[in-house]
């Protein structure tokens, strides 16, 4: 997976989790708001209807026990029991009848409204022994016998029992009221609630989606223009709307970025400024070098003929305004690379033909042990290749004394070439810094052993090309310092400019 | 040509023209010095000399144009005085017709070698005459023909020409003809010869953008041809 896409992928995952978040803690209130009201409106809804249907049947069977009940004779037979029972069951509200009384002491006798549905066996005990029990008289009582009741249940279905004994020996009572509609009235409300509840969570998770996004847009956006930031484009801007925080943030990143871009363009002004002095102080410097260097060699013809006093300053005037040459061109050189002017004029050579003129030139055939096989064609930009070699080469005669080694093979589509000195190597601690400007191995090394440019140029040589060029110390002693550079140096130039480094382009062959 | 070659050096700063004069005439040149463009131009007319050297930075019309104007009416050997800084410059120059250029701050010896070799282009070699098609190059007249008429060729061009028509159908590397033409060292300038080339093809081929005598040999250099 590319750096890029984990990157995506993780800023997704980020985006999810917030707005997960978000959508988690809407759906958590609206959970809890809902279930707490639909609870209470159900619970209150259900007191209200169960009370209601049963404060009815009470007081009509306690109406029903006046009347009917109170109005049997003492010792009633199971008929008119029954038929009492009959006559208060069909009466109004729908409920069964269980009327028990005492023919003889100790022989009840129990008259149904209906046989199937309610017997004794259904009204639980504890309800009978309420029923039954004769309640002291006081102040605060006035009768023996009260109405009780109870809910419970038989074979799943809610029902509604109640008792009660006629003062006075009467026959005591028992209703039997069923409560399945009530349950079905209040399930069906718990539905209606439970899908409200439902609903109010899916609204609230869009909701949370919608405030999510809202938030997270803006958000994204200021992601987003702080990558922008990040990637160098300074001039990037956050368009702010509103008063909000997340407007105020914009307003910090906007000023951020531009006091950022200030900073950089007022650096970079100052970099620039530096650069165009150096450069500008190498043209001025050329103007009188170019005087200076012609005249000399008029003296320096004339030094022989000339009084032996003045001989020797002739030549050192001679000597140094070479030196100052040198250097002049080195800082042009340099201020090329650093301003993006320097360009490769490519041209087809063979290396080793290049590399052996280079050191013919500089009269370092018997220095220099040359390890090269002909036909090595590269294309690539000849004056600098030598500028790379004289300086390597240059370099290693120096520091490390002949004979100096120069290796060049090739390996794929690179061109190598090696040059290795015999002598102390580089030590480790400088050995990071030896294609650095002006640094030099030993601070008390005299100021004639060149500009400390020549590395850092032979460096920027090969980086022109699309090479590289680095140091070593050899373990059988000597530094090794190792050149790379492309075989065909026109790819570099192509990406770099289109258009140049191919001067004719006429296509034929 | 004079056996002392006469030579017009255009530079503006008044250090390094008395300082070039110096060295020029101490190598045996004789030199008139201008200090504008526009008198050097003037005595070019007046005087006729060899050979021009020019500065590229002049006040009022610069080296380029200079080069332009005398490339109109006159073929003699152009060579620049530049800094290498400005490699614009170089092209620039070369497009412009210079025959060579040297690089500021420059040697007395470097500018008189390349001055004389130069002035060698234009010597006579043998005598013979070869047929390219059209075009005809005599070597005893030092003249190139093409449908009988005369060509105005610089030595440079006139060089190159015959540099290659004397291996006709071989390519010659960019280097190789370096060293034939231009007498540089192993670290001449291949834009040289891709300039001089350009030019070569203005004047001698029938359609200079699609040549069929002098042929681009990709990889390693140029080659004429004779037309099939």
């Amino acid at each position: 997976m590319t750096e890029t896409a984990k990157r995506s992928l993780r800023a997704g995952l980020r985006w999810t989790s917030l707005r997960l978040r978000l959508v988690v803690v809407f759906a958590l209130v609206a959970l809890v708001a809902a279930v707490s009201a639909s609870g209470i409106a159900y619970w209150l809804n259900r007191e209200a209807v169960l009370t209601r249907t049963q404060d009815t049947a009470l007081d009509d069977f306690r109406r029903q026990m006046q009347e009917t009940a109170a109005a049997l004779p003492t010792r009633p037979t199971k008929d008119d029991l029954q038929r009492a029972a009959g006559k208060m069951a069909s009466s109004s509200p729908g409920y069964s009848v269980l009327l028990v009384a005492e023919r003889e002491r100790g022989k009840p006798i129990v008259g149904y409204s209906d046989l199937d549905t309610f017997t004794r066996a259904h009204v639980p005990d504890s309800l009978q022994e309420q029923v039954a029990r004769k309640q002291p008289l006081t102040s605060s009582n006035e009768h023996e016998y009260h109405l009780f009741w109870q809910r419970t249940s038989i074979a799943g279905t809610p029902y509604l029992v109640a008792g009660t004994r006629i003062i006075g020996g009467g026959p005591t009572g028992y209703m039997l009221k069923s409560l399945d509609q009530e349950r079905q009235d209040l399930n069906s409300l718990a539905w209606s609630l439970g899908i409200a509840t439902a609903l109010a969570l899916v609204g609230s998770a869009l909701l949370a989606q919608a405030a999510a996004t809202t938030v997270l847009r803006p958000v994204q956006r200021l992601g987003d223009a702080a990558r922008k930031l990040g990637e160098g484009k300074l001039d990037t801007r956050l368009v702010v709307s509103g008063t909000d925080e997340l407007a105020d943030l914009s307003r910090t990143f906007n000023r951020t970025a531009s006091s950022l871009e200030k900073k950089v363009a007022d650096m970079s002004a100052r970099e620039e400024a530096s650069r165009r002095f150096v450069a500008d102080m190498s043209h001025e410097l050329r103007t009188p070098l170019t005087a200076i260097t012609a005249v000399a060699e008029v003296l320096e013809d004339e030094a022989d003929t000339l009084d032996p006093m003045i001989a020797p300053a002739v030549h050192l005037v001679v000597s140094e305004t070479r030196r100052l040459n040198d250097l002049v061109e080195n800082l042009m050189e340099v201020t090329r690379f650093d301003a993006g002017t320097a360009r490769l004029v490519l041209d087809d050579v063979d290396v080793a033909d290049q590399v052996t003129a280079c050191i013919d030139a500089r009269a370092w055939l018997d220095a220099v042990h040359l390890d090269a096989e002909r036909g090595m064609m590269a294309r690539l930009d000849p004056r600098r290749l030598d500028v790379i070699l004289a300086n390597l080469i240059g370099n290693a005669l120096k520091h490390g004394g002949s004979p100096v080694g120069v290796r060049v093979r090739t390996e794929g589509e690179e061109l190598v070439i090696e040059v290795r000195d015999h002598g102390p190597g580089i030590p480790e601690d400088v050995l990071p810094h030896v294609f650095d400007r002006f640094y030099k191995a030993s601070a008390s090394r005299p100021r004639s052993e060149g500009s400390g440019l020549g590395l850092s140029i032979a460096m920027e040589n090969a980086h022109i090309h699309g090479g590289d060029i680095t140091a070593a110390n050899s373990p059988d002693g000597g530094a090794v310092f190792t050149l790379r550079l492309p075989r065909d140096a026109e790819r570099i130039v192509r990406n770099d400019e289109p258009g140049a480094g191919a001067p004719d382009e006429d296509g034929a062959t | 040509m004079a056996l002392v070659p006469f030579l017009l050096l255009i530079e503006d700063d008044d250090a390094i023209r008395t300082a070039l004069e110096l060295s020029l005439s101490r190598q045996g040149h004789r030199v008139a010095t201008a200090a504008t463009g526009e008198d050097g131009l003037e005595l070019l007319r007046e005087q006729r000399p060899d050979l021009v050297v020019l500065d590229v930075m002049l006040p009022g019309i610069d080296g380029f144009e200079v080069c332009r104007r005398i490339r109109r009416t006159d073929q003699l050997p152009i060579i620049l005085l530049t800094a290498r800084s400005d490699d614009i410059d170089v092209v620039v120059g070369l497009e412009s017709g210079a025959d060579d250029y040297v690089v500021k701050p420059v040697q007395g010896r470097v500018l008189d070698a390349r001055i004389r070799a130069v002035l060698r282009r234009g010597e006579r070699e043998s005598t013979d005459s070869a047929t390219f098609g059209n075009v005809v190059i005599d070597r005893s007249a030092m003249t190139v023909t093409k449908d009988g008429e005369d060509l105005q060729l610089t030595p440079t061009e006139l060089r190159l020409l015959l540099e290659l028509s004397r291996r006709p159908g071989q390519a010659l590397s960019r280097q190789q003809l370096l060293r034939l033409v231009w007498e540089h060292d192993y670290l001449g300038d291949s834009r040289l010869v891709d300039a001089c080339v350009q030019r070569l093809r203005a004047k001698v081929e029938d359609v200079p953008s699609s040549p069929t005598l002098i042929r681009t040999v990709r990889g390693v250099g140029y080659r004429l041809d004779s037309p099939q």
